[in-house]
């Protein structure tokens, strides 16, 4: 508990440091209007939020990666389950796996617009792209590096195949399935924002794009914060989910 | 009958470096109830007869038989006991790791946590039941490998040094244990050490390997002690003396 609260005000006082460096840097050293210090940005939040503009486009751009997100969570677990379990499943796939994850979503946006057309789909295609090859590669890796002990004492101890897999290979596996969905979500906040920067109606990219062609310098300002605090806030939460399933019973996570 | 025949057993790696022969023409017959230990330098292929044994590794040569029958695999006749700790389930606490093999074999919740509770209370562990390995020391970690091979009722234990990473005092303490719960649940065991004061410590026989590549049986000390022994008496002595000469001259050749 005293942990927790002296973590929360590290944190406190990080941002506060963060936006004093921002003031001082906006008023003494930049002196520009295409640089606004925090304060104007911060009223210019509390307008779009009265008016309810913020909570449209963060709603919008949450929902398609929650969408894309399990989608791809759903697909690359099993799927690298499979490659990390199976021999022949892992010379079949890996040639997809090491083809695809060296094109970036980003790249991918031309073609899911094509396909897709700039509604919902396009971008809960490429959230569920960016998300599925980094969960397969962190799972199959994870189920790489069961300790062969684990495999063998279960052995001994009459586990079948099926046992091997569900009460061992599975939970050894879970800390890395977790992992690579912490790090398929930081990549989804990374592609959301060039999806709709480039193709959509609404959504904290969009927010961005409108607010350059209209030069709302404090628009963009808004939109960029909003993205840091909730990619904080739910890396965060990743965490402790982490904490909760795994770190229980390893401190070292 | 022998419960295990070790018939000319061999074993030989081979890979792209080309082959190894880790064991050679290794031949031993271990019957109910006995405590044999087997002792070795390091490389020697200890770990190697213990695999096959265990059903992990396939023999290259000659054939190992259970009860008659030819090993095939691993099951549940023969627990095992690993050297470290990586055996353990990360995820489970002290109680649910002995009642693992209880649950492999489809016990209900309630009926194996009380038969695990039974060993975690034969290995000195009652209170303990509720943390998880990471919260154990390795003293505690290789009781509860112990509780969990008894658990499941195995034919024989196969131990593999399994108090070699622990500090002196700690070690003496398991080794006493050891030799209560061996002569209380009967089983037999097959002990792997390159320990000499444990092996005369705890075993009924002290097989002496020579050293490696090819490693293979020296010689059998039967060790008529009785239970439970004084490491400073005329006896142990005698043993110690015996198996010393052995061994050493297998760590200095000529
Ligand atoms: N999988 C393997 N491949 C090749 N060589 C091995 C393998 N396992 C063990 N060896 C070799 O066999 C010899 C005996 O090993 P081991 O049985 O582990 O010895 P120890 O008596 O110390 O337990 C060693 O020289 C070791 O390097
Ligand atoms: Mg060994």
């Amino acid at each position: 508990m005293k942990d927790r609260l002296a973590t929360l005000g590290g944190f406190a006082v990080g941002f506060a440091l963060l936006f004093v460096v921002w003031h001082l840097a906006a008023v003494y050293l930049v002196h520009s209007v295409l640089f606004p210090p925090p304060a104007p940005v911060f009223w210019r939040g509390l307008d779009l939020i009265e008016d309810g503009i913020l909570q449209e486009q963060v709603v919008a751009s949450l929902r398609r990666i929650l969408q894309g997100f399990l989608l791809g969570s759903a697909a690359g677990i099993p799927l690298g389950l499979a490659i990390g379990s199976f021999r022949p499943v892992r010379v079949l796939l890996e040639p997809w796996t090491e083809f695809f994850r060296f094109i970036p979503a980003v790249a991918m946006i031309t073609v899911a617009v094509i396909w897709f057309g700039i509604g919902e789909e396009s971008k809960v295609f490429l959230i569920a792209y960016t998300t599925i090859f980094v969960i397969i590669i962190s799972t199959a890796a994870g189920v790489g590096a069961v300790a062969k002990d684990k495999l063998r004492a279960a052995q001994c101890l009459g586990a079948n195949r099926w046992q091997l897999f569900s009460l061992v290979a599975l939970p050894a596996t879970l800390p890395f399935i977790l992992t690579g969905m912490r790090l398929a979500m930081a990549n989804s906040f990374v592609t959301i924002v060039a999806a709709e920067l480039v193709a959509s109606n609404d959504g904290l990219g969009k927010m961005l794009w409108d607010a350059r062609l209209f030069m709302q310098v404090e628009d963009i300002f808004v939109a960029l914060v909003t993205l840091g605090l909730l990619g904080f806030a739910t890396d965060r939460a990743f965490r402790l989910a982490i904490r909760a399933f795994a770190g229980r019973f390893n401190p070292t996570m | 009958m022998a419960l295990v025949r070790l018939e000319g057993v061999g074993k030989t790696f081979r890979g792209k470096g080309g082959s190894w022969e880790a064991v050679r023409d290794f031949s031993l017959a271990l019957e109910e109830g006995e405590f044999c230990c087997l002792l070795g330098t390091s490389g020697c292929g200890k770990t190697t007869v213990l695999n096959m044994l265990a059903g992990f590794e396939p023999v290259t040569a000659g054939r190992i038989l259970l009860d008659g029958q030819p090993v095939a695999g691993p099951g549940a006749d023969r627990g095992v006991v690993f050297q470290g700790h990586d055996s353990l389930y990360d995820w489970l606490n002290a109680l649910d790791n002995i009642a693992f093999g209880l649950r492999l074999a489809g016990m209900g919740k309630r009926a194996r946590r009380e038969k695990a509770g039974h060993f975690l209370r034969l290995v000195g562990l009652a209170g303990q039941e509720g943390k998880h390995p990471a919260e154990l020391s390795g003293g505690m970690k290789q009781r509860i490998q112990i509780a969990r091979a008894l658990a499941a009722d195995p034919r024989m234990l196969l131990m593999d040094e399994p108090f070699g990473a622990l500090d002196a005092m700690t070690r003496a303490a398991l080794q006493g244990e050891l030799s209560r719960i061996w002569a209380e649940t009967k089983k037999t065991v097959l002990f792997i050490t390159h320990d000499i004061e444990e092996a005369v410590a705890l075993a009924t026989r002290v097989g002496v390997m020579t050293r490696g590549p090819g490693g293979t049986l020296k010689a059998v000390v039967p060790v008529d002690l009785p239970f439970p022994r004084e490491r400073t008496s005329d006896g142990f002595m005698a043993v110690f003396r015996q198996v010393h000469a052995l061994i050493h001259a297998e760590i200095h050749p000529q």
